[in-house]
């Protein structure tokens, strides 16, 4: 039997037009709708097919946060993941992040813990393997297929041109690319079970986190448009005076 | 001030672009030493101790490494064995008084930050976000013999079908792309003939990669990768947002789409509202000829 961990973060959803705050060191949260990362969201997935094939998994999700990020553990739990942790702490870097986790890692003792290869609000990628040296676990990273293998699992990493395929012999966290399979939506039946868990929670009371981090300013990536909009022609002739324009006026060929 | 950059190699075993460009940018913030980790496939955790062990007698001030695939991820786990700030996919940035700031996209490119911490640092930085002069000098490497990753076996190499040879996409200076409106993956044989004339990658929107199209690994935008390249030409993406996120920090943009009212057409420089058929052997032509007249 094996034991999964997803580790996940609950961030503006993909179709969020995401806008900066007056003070310009944070966003405007009013009516944005909050979800899983969508790394993570592949990552449970992975987790969860291999329970597909192998009934008895368990798969445990656990994320870092204020109570909000509870909705997220649910969303979780509904799409089939057996239980889930709430690490309550707020304001934390990704080292604090990390040290936060181990000991419920520590606790729970997965066999595999698996995170999102980068949580799509600070886009950084630092979490899990920040996680990974602090449990003193190797990793691998942009993970996007587990496969079973006579000893464990052959974990498919994404390189430039193909993957690379390694085994792991012992614990290992694995950070995780998009893959080919879509993740699953909660069923029905899902979000009813989802509804009556318990979702435990830890303190994160006694974390240290000794790096930080100072937001000096947020803004909108630079504004464009006003470009030269060749219309109601010839499109072959359009295409004669793009590659001009492209040369001369542009200097990028 | 003391700053390293942990260079990499391309598959064909040149030093990467990347690696030039944050060697020379570095040689003007300070004394640089140029690293290279030996080994064939050595794990990035084996990379980052070999570093880490290495830096208690060295003491850099700042470690830069380009933000490739591997270089993000040899980069946050020596960072985490530094316990110090790590910043990923840097555009910018400088140094003063003890502290550094970057510039970085958040939110998949949807916002511009600016952040701060004290030094020692690291970042991995974007290919492309600092100028190589022509003629640079090639740096002097110092090698590092990579450590032991106990645990973690390499087993095999499963190369992907479509992906043959060309450069990346995170470190193309032109990146030819291409959405739904191609219509098929068959098209795709007209999209690298304009790639081959440019000498540029290749991309893609969800939809197409989704659809089985392209392989993942050519999805530009949000759960693909953000670009920032010279000359980004979308062909036939109608510019979702998820979209617009990963490509709207290129130089110069192209769209050529039959939509007049589709939203790529907001972010791009130059736009040709028309039949993407039409255009791209005609566009090919144009461009042959334009370069050996130039």
């Amino acid at each position: 039997m094996a034991r999964f961990l997803v580790c996940i973060k609950q961030v503006p959803d993909s179709t969020t037009r995401v806008k900066v705050a007056p003070d310009g060191r944070s966003i405007l949260t009013d009516g944005v709708t909050w979800s899983i990362s969508p790394y993570d969201e592949y990552a449970i997935e992975l987790a969860l097919e291999h329970k597909d094939q192998a009934p008895d998994t368990i798969v445990s999700v656990i994320t870092v946060g204020g109570a909000r990020t509870k909705d997220a553990l649910r969303q979780a739990l509904a799409m089939g993941c057996d239980d889930a942790t709430l690490v309550a702490g707020e304001g934390l870097g990704p080292l604090g992040i990390a040290s936060a986790l181990k000991s419920s890692v520590e606790e729970l003792k997965p066999d595999l813990v698996l995170c999102g290869k980068q949580a799509s609000d600070d886009d950084q990628g630092f979490v899990g393997p920040a996680l990974a040296e602090a449990l003193g676990w190797p990793h691998l990273a942009q993970i996007t297929k587990l496969a079973s293998a006579a000893s464990g699992f052959e974990f498919w990493k994404e390189t430039e041109g193909g993957h690379e395929v390694w085994t792991a012999s012992g614990a290992a966290v694995l950070t995780v690319q998009k893959s080919a399979k879509e993740p699953r939506y909660p069923s029905l039946p899902g979000i009813m079970k989802a509804k009556k868990k318990e979702i435990p929670e830890r303190s994160a009371a006694d974390v240290g986190d000794p790096v930080k981090i100072e937001i000096v300013k947020l803004e909108p990536p630079a504004a464009r448009g006003g470009g030269k909009i060749l219309k109601d022609g010839d499109t072959k002739a359009f295409a004669q005076q793009l590659a001009t324009l492209l040369r001369d006026e542009a200097k990028v060929l | 001030m003391r700053i390293w950059v942990v260079s990499e190699e391309s598959t064909g075993g040149q030093l990467r672009r990347v690696s030039r460009e944050l060697a020379a940018h570095a040689a003007t913030l300070g004394d640089v030493t140029v690293l290279q980790v030996t080994g064939e496939r050595v794990p990035s955790v084996a990379a980052a101790s070999a570093l880490a062990e290495r830096a208690k007698t060295d003491a850099p001030d700042l470690i830069l490494v380009g933000a490739t695939p591997s270089g993000r991820d040899v980069a946050a786990r020596l960072a985490a064995k530094l316990k110090c700030a790590y910043f990923s996919e840097c555009t910018d940035l400088s140094v003063a008084g003890g502290s550094i700031e970057v510039s970085r996209g958040m939110y998949a490119g949807k916002v511009r930050a600016r952040v701060r911490a004290s030094l020692p640092a690291v970042c991995s930085v974007r290919p492309n976000a600092f100028p190589l002069a022509d003629g640079a000098p090639e740096p002097a490497l110092t090698d590092v013999a990579a450590s032991s990753a106990p645990g973690l076996t390499f087993v095999r190499f499963e190369p992907s079908a479509a992906s043959g040879g060309r450069i990346p996409l995170s470190e193309a200076r032109i990146i030819v792309s291409g959405g739904r409106g191609l219509k098929g993956p068959e098209s795709w044989s007209q999209v690298e003939a304009l790639a081959d004339v440019l000498g540029a990658a290749l991309g893609a929107s969800r939809a197409v990669t989704d659809a089985g199209w392209r392989p993942n690994e050519e999805q530009v935008g949000q759960t693909g990768k953000t670009v920032t390249p010279d000359l980004y030409i979308a062909l036939g993406i109608s510019g979702a947002i998820q979209h617009l996120a990963g490509m709207t920090s290129s130089k110069v943009i192209v769209a050529v789409n039959k939509d007049p009212d589709a939203d790529i057409f907001k972010v791009a420089d130059y736009g040709v509202v028309g039949d993407v058929f039409e255009f791209l052997p005609a566009f090919t032509d144009a461009v042959k000829q334009v370069k050996a007249a130039s």
